[in-house]
């Protein structure tokens, strides 16, 4: 809420300087935003007299103007304007000016005259909407000084939380300074002088729905002119941020600011029967509302109507029939209290939120529909002249006393962690207007309010009570009042230690694991993203990620069905992904953009899909590697990333997760995989632990995705224990006594057989004394045949209790032999 | 032959052995020479082989001469052998003389990502405290996000956080990690000390101060006297951790879930309290909000609210890797330039 200092101080005495005040209110938690020197874009203008005003010889629709500044020569003036005479008080411009719209004043010729700067209107200068006439000053303003001095104003731009509705006005504001300061407050005197009949006479008021309008007051205004306000209250309504409209609508939005309390000014001749209905709207009906939006009502929307029809959205927007215009004489003032939350559905429904909604939607005090109406009628006779008819239409002139909320000091002391006495609990709550008095016994503490109360007996404990505000709303349990305590004595003077309080259980972290592989990973030289979990409906379907049972996730039995977020703010952020894999595509593409052929990335994140209506996450691994594996330098060839860079990773990934080896199935789909460059990946514990898919992508993604890397390799893998789990640990197998014993073997096998199977097989039939298997080398040409390939493998062997012997290991040789021969038609080449 | 001929053999042999291991320059005649001298075909073997024909009371002391002339030409040989190793070492060495101002063969490491570093900065500093980390669900229901926190349907204060909705019904993308507190508070009992890193989604258009997906780290505390006065020794802590001995400070703030409420500042990290463009001249960034959980919180987690007390904090990770790492934009963690991720290593 914008705040024009030099308005506030209507009601409150101010000794401190703009910002000390702000940092004392924003210590109050009515946070100062910004301070805004308001007229500080006038530069250059001052109050000038004019002394002739003449007609232009070549023109007739201008002015010859001579203007006393103060000092100096007078100027001679060029003017359009027609309201201007001899002796009248104006703002001058001079040379060098520079207006809001950093529009520049200097000397000029108009139709052959020079002028030596401008007389302003009050629309130029940003004071009021007049662009017409030039603003006349009051007689007495000073000659030559400056405007900004005289008009500008500073503006506090104060951020009023959603709890604090009656602090959203200047009363509100000038108590929260009070309370600041000490300073006392000083309420405008609201009396309405009644010169006409009854106003039972002139307005019937009837309302259908008292849940949701539980007061209406109503007054009436005759013989009203409608004209634009004073000028000083233009130049209010102005610095606080709202555009004066004309007398009577400016006198309702300064009320609004004043007080707080939305009203409403209807031109009381376009209300048929002089007779306003609240009531729910009936399906079918429309209104034009003042922003010439037609709207149809829905029958849930709580209106304003007459016999005739709906002349307002309740608490929200006027109708534009029932507008006030520069012809209207009969005003009839609404001053209500609405249901708050009929107020914010309405407002909702028809993306429709306007000043005074927002107020209604806080809750209001209920005085204020008394005190508004008043106020209002007295600034429009004020403003607009008129009589105003004897007495209100009230429903419900009873005003509920002030509510009385009890607490435990001593729980209020304990809940800031310092003990403050009694006496100064009590001393701060008065500064924000809340009286405390003993209470009378049997009197139960409201711990916790709807929608879970929770009443307590106080025992033995001491209380007190507090004499809530009406206007504070706000507050409804204890814990309230330990913070206006709390807030009023200053935060800063809680005292701040460390918890001497009991710790909680161990617990291990459920980033450990993924932290361990983020280490490993950028160890290996790829560089972690974070990407968007929201994505374009279209990344699923360029990409076509197998969803297959294969791919479920392993902490989740099914992958289930996109979400889809329901009010996206673009398509392209519309679901949530299922796949990681897209994302890191778009971070290459984003990436070559830029220049970067060589991209190694990785992303741990989740992946989201609904299944049997509720949602699910799992938590992936996906990597993605293009360009070079290493880069050139002037030591080193350039290597490509291909595959094997991926496995290698699976495998490093694997021994850091103290997993066993991975074990690869080729994947031969095709889309979106390279048919031969592609498999599932699963390792071969009993407790499977790690599955997913690395491929090569089919060179179709990677034009679909306008990527300039031919090849890219990815992988997304499902790792047990990635969401909350523990690293395994390792067991130690103590150091061979005995040494081991080597031998190497070639393996020569039809080109289809896959290592994965010779592998298998060797290790299948190289008995108990058989270590390890490792392949060296790979062998395709002459002498082999066309179809064959030799895999050379290096198989240690060893046992704990001897060393062996060379008929042992001979023996172990012969049966893996005879094994790969028998099983996979291989032979061995010598 | 008698013994004088025969040490006068003896000792030209070794004139002539010295006089050619002095002149020897590379280390494969040296041992040409120790064959054609000391082996046994060599020139002393054949010289010695005359002792033969000596009288007997000669024959050791042609041995004594023999023995002496050996150990001579073997002394030379080994100084010889010892000098040309020296030259053949050196010769190799500035042969190998690199340019060591040449820069180094790659090792190739990535760049962790700032959003979860700094998650982890964060864990580290209340981890020292005992606060352990818990995570909730991205999809929320309604419910855990606002009706539990004490923002039922239609509460005003729903405004402050516009909310992406999703297609499963009651359910939305969840706009703050404090319906993790929920989640901790209904599968654990005081004493609390917990942590709940993630990632929160909101309808907001993005620029360079707004995004509708960040992170943020939600702290909860609950305990039979945890008061106003722990929460601010423990901001204190945390904030003089992560961005150094600073002024702070604790002003009252509004959440529904909170009562008191606060917001916590830190003297601004660009201009040191001064007053900038970066804090709005105020000298002060607000770093987190935070306060005391409210009483119907604590009663939907389950949790007497006579008996236990405790707070909640809940900070934009961006926000605070911003002020740590000056980085100007939010856009710049999710798009993963390397330009700009290649600055964390």
């Amino acid at each position: 809420m914008r705040v024009p200092l030099n308005w506030l101080r209507e009601y409150v005495d101010i000794q401190q300087t703009p910002e000390q005040l702000a940092e004392r209110l924003t210590l109050l938690g009515m946070e100062v935003k910004g301070i805004e020197q308001w007229g500080a874009d006038w530069r250059s203008v001052v109050v000038g007299e004019l002394l002739t005003v003449e007609k232009h010889p070549h023109a007739d629709r201008l002015h010859l103007t001579t203007v006393n500044v103060g000092s100096g020569e007078p100027l001679h003036i060029v003017c359009g304007a027609n309201n201007i005479a001899p002796g009248q008080r104006v703002p001058v411009a001079l040379p060098g000016a520079v207006l809001p719209g950093e529009r520049r004043i200097e000397r000029t010729e108009k139709m052959g005259i020079a002028s030596e700067g401008m007389l302003c209107s009050g629309d130029e200068l940003k004071i009021t909407t007049d662009a017409e006439g030039i603003l006349i000053l009051p007689a007495g303003t000073p000659l030559g000084k400056q405007l900004s001095d005289l008009y500008g104003d500073v503006v506090l731009d104060v951020d009023v939380k959603p709890n604090r509705g009656d602090a959203l006005c200047l009363i509100g504001l000038a108590r929260e300074v009070a309370a600041a300061t000490g300073a006392a407050i000083r309420w405008p005197d609201i009396a309405v002088e009644e010169k006409g009949g009854p106003v039972g006479e002139r307005l019937r008021v009837e309302v259908k729905e008292p849940e949701l309008c539980t007061r209406f007051v109503g007054r009436w205004i005759s013989g009203a002119r409608i004209g634009p306000s004073p000028d000083t209250i233009q130049m209010r309504l102005q610095a606080a941020g709202m555009r004066p409209v004309s007398n009577v609508v400016d006198a309702s939005n300064y009320v609004m600011l004043e007080l707080g309390k939305p009203t409403h000014t209807f031109n009381g001749a376009a209300v048929n029967d002089a007779t306003i209905i609240v009531r729910l709207a009936i399906a079918g009906e429309r209104l034009e509302t003042l922003d010439h939006v037609v709207r149809d009502l829905t029958p849930d929307t709580l209106i304003i109507a007459d016999p005739k029809g709906p002349i307002g959205i309740a608490g929200v927007m006027g109708g534009a029939d029932s507008e006030i215009t520069d012809a209207t004489t009969e005003i009839a003032i609404e001053s209500a209290i609405f249901d708050p939350v009929s107020i914010r559905r309405t407002g909702h429904r028809y993306a429709l939120r306007s000043e005074a909604s927002l107020r209604f939607e806080k809750g209001q005090e209920f005085r204020l529909a008394r005190l508004g109406a008043d106020r209002v009628a007295q600034l429009t006779l004020a403003w607009a002249g008129g009589s105003c008819a004897g007495g209100r239409i009230d429903t419900s002139p009873t005003e509920p006393a002030p509510a009385r909320l009890a607490f435990r000091p001593a729980r209020v002391s304990k809940l800031l962690g310092d003990d403050i006495p009694i006496a100064n609990q009590r001393d701060l709550l008065r500064r924000v207007g809340i009286e405390t008095e003993p209470a009378s016994s049997g009197v139960r503490i409201n711990v916790s309010a709807e929608p879970k109360p929770l009443v307590v007996d106080p025992g033995s404990a001491e209380v007190l009570v507090a004499v809530v505000p009406t206007w504070r709303r706000d507050l409804a349990v204890e814990a309230d009042v330990a913070e206006e305590v709390a807030r009023v004595r200053g935060y800063e003077a809680t005292p701040a230690h460390l918890p001497d309080t009991l710790m909680p259980a161990y617990r291990p972290s459920p980033l450990k694991v993924r932290d361990a592989i983020r280490e490993m990973l950028v160890g290996a030289g790829l560089s972690e993203v974070v990407t968007h979990a929201l994505v374009s409906p279209e990344h699923e379907a360029r990409l076509k990620w197998p969803v297959d049972g294969e791919d479920r996730p392993i902490d989740d039995p099914e992958v289930g069905e996109t979400i889809v977020v329901t009010n996206p703010l673009s398509s392209q952020h519309s679901v949530l992904r299922r796949h990681l894999v897209g994302s890191l595509l778009d971070v290459l593409a984003l990436n070559e953009r830029q220049g970067r052929a060589d991209v190694a990335v990785f992303e741990v994140g989740k992946g989201y899909g609904r299944a049997g209506g509720e949602p699910r996450e799992w938590t992936r691994l996906a990597l993605l590697l293009a360009g070079s594996a290493q880069p050139a330098s002037w030591n080193r060839a350039p290597r490509p990333y291909d595959l094997d860079d991926a496995k290698g990773l699976v495998e490093l990934l694997c021994r850091h997760l103290s997993l066993p080896e991975p074990a690869y199935h080729a994947d031969e789909r095709g889309f979106p995989f390279h048919p031969g460059r592609a498999f599932s990946v699963s390792e071969q514990s009993e407790h499977e632990v790690l599955d997913g898919r690395v491929a090569e992508l089919h060179p179709d993604v990677t034009a679909e995705w306008d990527l300039r890397s031919q090849r890219v390799i990815v992988a997304e893998l499902a790792i047990r224990g990635l969401a909350d789990g523990l690293l395994p640990r390792v067991y130690v197998e103590p150091i061979p006594r005995f040494p081991e014993v080597e031998r190497d073997l070639a393996v020569i096998v039809d080109d289809s057989r896959t290592a994965a199977e010779v592998q298998a097989t060797i290790a299948r039939h190289g008995g108990e004394l058989l270590r390890g298997v490792r392949l060296f080398d790979l062998y395709r040409g002459a002498p082999l045949a066309a179809t064959e390939k030799s895999l050379a493998y290096r198989l240690v062997f060893g046992t704990n209790d001897r060393t062996l012997t060379e008929g042992e290991v001979d023996e172990a040789m012969a049966a893996v032999r005879d094994g790969l021969a028998a099983d996979l038609a291989a032979h061995i080449r010598s | 032959m008698d013994f004088e001929s025969l040490s006068a053999d003896l000792r030209s042999l070794q004139a002539r052995a010295l006089k050619e291991i002095a002149e020897v320059s590379d280390p494969a005649s040296l041992e040409a020479l120790q064959i054609q001298y000391l082996g046994k075909k060599g020139d002393l073997t054949a010289v010695l082989r005359g002792i033969g024909a000596l009288p007997a009371e000669d024959r050791p002391r042609v041995g004594a001469v023999a023995n002496e002339v050996g150990e001579a030409v073997k002394g030379a040989l080994a100084v010889r052998g010892a000098e040309l190793h020296a030259q053949v070492q050196a010769l190799r060495l500035a042969s190998e003389k690199v340019d060591v101002t040449l820069p180094g063969r790659p090792v190739g490491r990535g760049t962790l990502h700032p959003i979860p570093e700094t998650i982890a900065a964060i864990t580290e500093v209340f981890g020292q405290f005992g606060f352990v980390v818990y995570e909730g669900p991205e999809v929320e229901d309604d419910l855990t996000n606002f009706q539990m926190l004490n923002m039922p349907p239609d509460h005003p204060a729903r405004d402050l956080w516009d909310t992406l909705y999703v297609d499963i019904p009651g359910h939305l993308l969840r706009t703050h990690t404090s319906p993790g507190q929920m989640r901790v508070m209904q599968t654990t009992r005081p004493p609390i000390r917990a942590l709940l890193p993630g990632r929160c989604f909101r309808y907001e258009a993005v620029d360079a101060s707004h995004g509708f997906e960040f992170f943020q780290v939600e702290g909860l505390m609950v305990d039979e006297g945890t008061s106003m006065a722990d929460l601010k020794g423990l901001l204190d802590e945390f904030a003089h951790a992560l961005f150094g001995p600073r002024k702070t400070r604790f002003r009252p703030g509004y959440y529904p879930f909170t009562e008191p409420s606060v917001a916590f500042d830190v003297e601004c990290v660009v201009c040191g309290g001064v007053g900038c463009p970066a804090c709005s001249k105020s000298g002060w960034m607000t770093i987190l909000g935070a306060g005391m959980v409210h009483p119907v919180v604590l009663q939907y987690g389950g949790i007497d609210p006579e008996r236990y007390q405790g707070f909640a904090f809940g900070m934009g990770v961006e926000r605070i890797a911003n002020l740590r790492h000056a980085v100007p934009d939010l856009r710049y963690y999710l798009e993963n330039d390397l330009r700009f991720l290649d600055q964390f290593r």
